[in-house]
């Protein structure tokens, strides 16, 4: 008996620790920006952006969206996280599932400003209340996964499909407009994260992982969108026929000059970063106690981002590794720095830790006296 | 549901669910882009870092197992891109901790260095969330300068997404019980297709209804409280012992 209950409760953990497994490998595949992928100017330009973006948005779509669209359009944004838990099996690839995102179906219907708002607040939401990606990378995730897909999403749709098109155009359209829309945003997390220069992998591998893993993903989102528009225009035709009328009117020219303006702009700054970065970022931050002299090179011309880096390596507390004579204009022997920082990192991570273990003990007692949990407040 | 265990939490008193979502809000995002300016190769230092949230969070009542495991789900993404830098970066450095010293390489460092950072400032960021009420939260956006529009839109957001998630569940399931195999490729295609699209539909005629609920009490797009926003004594001293906090790291920082 006690054998069964222990093998059951093995069996239990096993399957607890899979369903967890799965869990993160589908969340891995989604490509939330981290804090820690970042420096803070990057950070606070692309929060910065996106702020300007979004407020900019919002005042644009102050005369389309009157009150009675706020329901409709947070509900909608609601919707994405329904649908995003709607999987199915994919072809060729057992054991991994699709599912859609929804900001190209949402630009498509609810027009690409209404559409940018309520994705931009979804990616909020999701930093908020599920944690994923840091506050500070929230400038770039709404960037990378709200503004530029829906943008860009709902112009090559519009480009691919008229208003009455048949269902190959359909299809076609809608993949296309996936695949560029969500590539247009998976390749900034490269470009961040290279320009940040805190990650170490090779940019070009990191870009090539992401743009294959994202056409992939851009195909079966484009698939999934094309047949939710294929059953709404069953079902409820009435829904894509507003769709076109709602629409924001552009003209081609227009299109066609961003289009091309975006990839000269994207073409340049892939071939800077190109050449910049095999050498220049390898040695901006390392120290080598093989050659004392060594000194580091900052890469990135900007003076301001060199302003930048040269205060946090001087105010950077504790560095915690290698020789760092003259470090803060001391001159001290090289020997007994390197002996001192040994036991500063050893003061600081057991000082830390018994500070947190006062704190801790001190508001266990605190609540101990004053009689169990928190409670609720009463407003 | 998560939901529930969250808003159970951030619905507690205590002298840091007081205070004031704007001052809350602020702290986070300064204490954040301290972390993270630190150079990507320090590591010990982090451990001075910890001490804040992990007293916010002690302060406030918050479990510490509950915010560690919302931690742990998140973290795949940058585990990953962490221990890809042990590969890219085999610079070798002498790192030295108490009477211990090895050899190693910067991407082992740069590789601790992120995943620390990472779990400081994501325990920083459910301090904030488990903290405030996601009302407070909005109202102190809007204070904040937020555009109108998208507090709405984040109010609404919230108060619908757990519903409709909810009602994924109960399809699926019906999926489920109704479907013993795979079915191929373009079935199963339509299959989701379907169910995305009768969600779609649900959530759009919900939309309607709510909206004319709202319409029949008089919303007319801004959302009222019954407590004013005051910035505190209580606020005033959580800003400043989080600066003097911050400046005896850099000072600490400095002398070493």
């Amino acid at each position: 008996m006690r054998t069964r209950l222990g093998r059951s409760g093995f069996y239990a953990g096993l399957v607890k620790l899979i369903v967890f497994i799965r869990a993160a490998s589908e969340r891995s595949l989604k490509m939330h920006m981290a804090n820690e992928l970042l420096s803070v100017p990057v950070a606070i330009g692309t929060l910065g952006t996106a702020a300007a973006g979004l407020g900019l948005i919002c005042h644009k779509a102050k005369s389309l969206i009157t009150s009675d669209r706020f329901a409709l359009m947070g509900i909608m944004g609601a919707f994405v996280f329904a649908a995003q838990m709607v999987n199915f099996q994919l072809p060729l690839m057992p054991g991994t599932s699709g599912h859609m995102v929804g900001a190209v179906l949402l630009a498509i219907i609810l027009g690409p400003y209404a559409g940018a708002i309520a994705i931009s607040s979804v990616v909020i939401i999701q930093c908020l209340v599920f944690q994923d990606g840091g506050l500070l990378a929230l400038g770039c995730n709404i960037i990378n996964m709200a503004l530029v897909p829906t943008f860009v999403g709902y112009w090559m749709y519009r480009l691919f499909v008229n208003a009455q098109p048949s269902q190959w155009r359909l299809y076609l359209g809608s993949i296309i407009a996936c695949v560029v829309a969500i590539l247009a945003g998976a390749v900034l997390v490269p470009i961040e994260a290279a320009v940040s220069g805190v990650l170490r992998v090779p940019f070009y591998t990191f870009l090539i992982t992401m743009v294959g893993v994202h056409i992939v993903i851009g195909i079966v989102e484009g698939l999934i969108t094309a047949a939710v528009l294929v059953y709404l225009r069953q079902v409820r035709p009435d829904i894509i026929a507003e769709c076109v009328v709602n629409s924001v009117r552009f003209s081609k020219g227009v299109l066609y000059m961003t289009l091309i303006t975006a990839a000269i702009i994207v073409g340049a700054g892939l071939s800077h970063l190109a050449s910049s970065l095999p050498d220049g970022l390898e040695w901006s931050y390392a120290e080598r106690p093989d050659e004392p002299d060594f000194e580091p090179i900052i890469s990135n011309e900007s003076h301001a981002v060199a302003a930048v880096e040269d205060f946090q390596s001087r105010y950077s507390a504790l560095p915690d590794y290698t020789i760092r004579a003259g470090a803060f204009g001391q001159s001290a022997p090289v020997e007994t720095v390197e002996a001192g920082a040994g036991w500063q990192s050893f003061a600081a991570v057991f000082g830390s830790g018994a500070t947190m273990g006062l704190i801790w003990l001190g508001a266990w007692a605190l609540r101990k006296k004053n009689g169990g949990q928190n409670a609720p407040r009463s407003n | 549901m998560h939901h529930a265990q969250i808003d159970r939490i951030s619905y507690q008193d205590s002298p840091i669910h007081r205070l004031d979502g704007r001052i809350k809000l602020a702290c986070v995002l300064i204490f954040s882009v301290f972390v993270i300016s630190l150079p990507a190769t320090s590591v010990s230092i982090l451990a001075c870092y910890a001490i804040w949230p992990f007293a916010v969070l002690v302060v406030a009542g918050v479990p510490i197992s509950f915010v560690l495991k919302h931690i742990l789900i998140v973290s795949p993404f940058i585990a990953v891109l962490a221990l890809s830098s042990l590969l890219y970066d085999k610079a070798p450095v002498i790192a030295t901790f108490g009477p211990w010293r090895w050899e190693t390489t910067a991407g082992v460092l740069r590789c601790f260095s992120i995943c620390g950072k990472f779990i400081i400032t994501m325990t920083a960021l459910v301090g904030l969330v488990a903290t405030t009420r996601f009302s407070d939260l909005l109202a102190a956006m809007a204070k904040l300068g937020v555009p109108h529009l998208l507090v709405v839109q984040l109010g609404f957001l919230y108060r619908y997404i757990f519903m409709l998630i909810d009602r994924g569940y109960h399809v699926l399931r019906a999926r489920a019980g109704r479907k013993f195999r795979n079915l191929g490729f373009a079935d199963e295609l339509k299959t989701t297709a379907a169910i995305a699209g009768s969600i779609f539909i649900g959530s759009i005629d919900l939309a309607g209804r709510v909206n004319m609920a709202m319409q029949g009490r008089g919303f007319d797009g801004r959302f009222h409280r019954l407590t004013e926003m005051r910035i505190a004594g209580a606020d005033y001293l959580f800003a400043a012992t989080l600066t003097l906090y911050l400046v005896a790291l850099q000072f600490l920082g400095r002398v070493f």
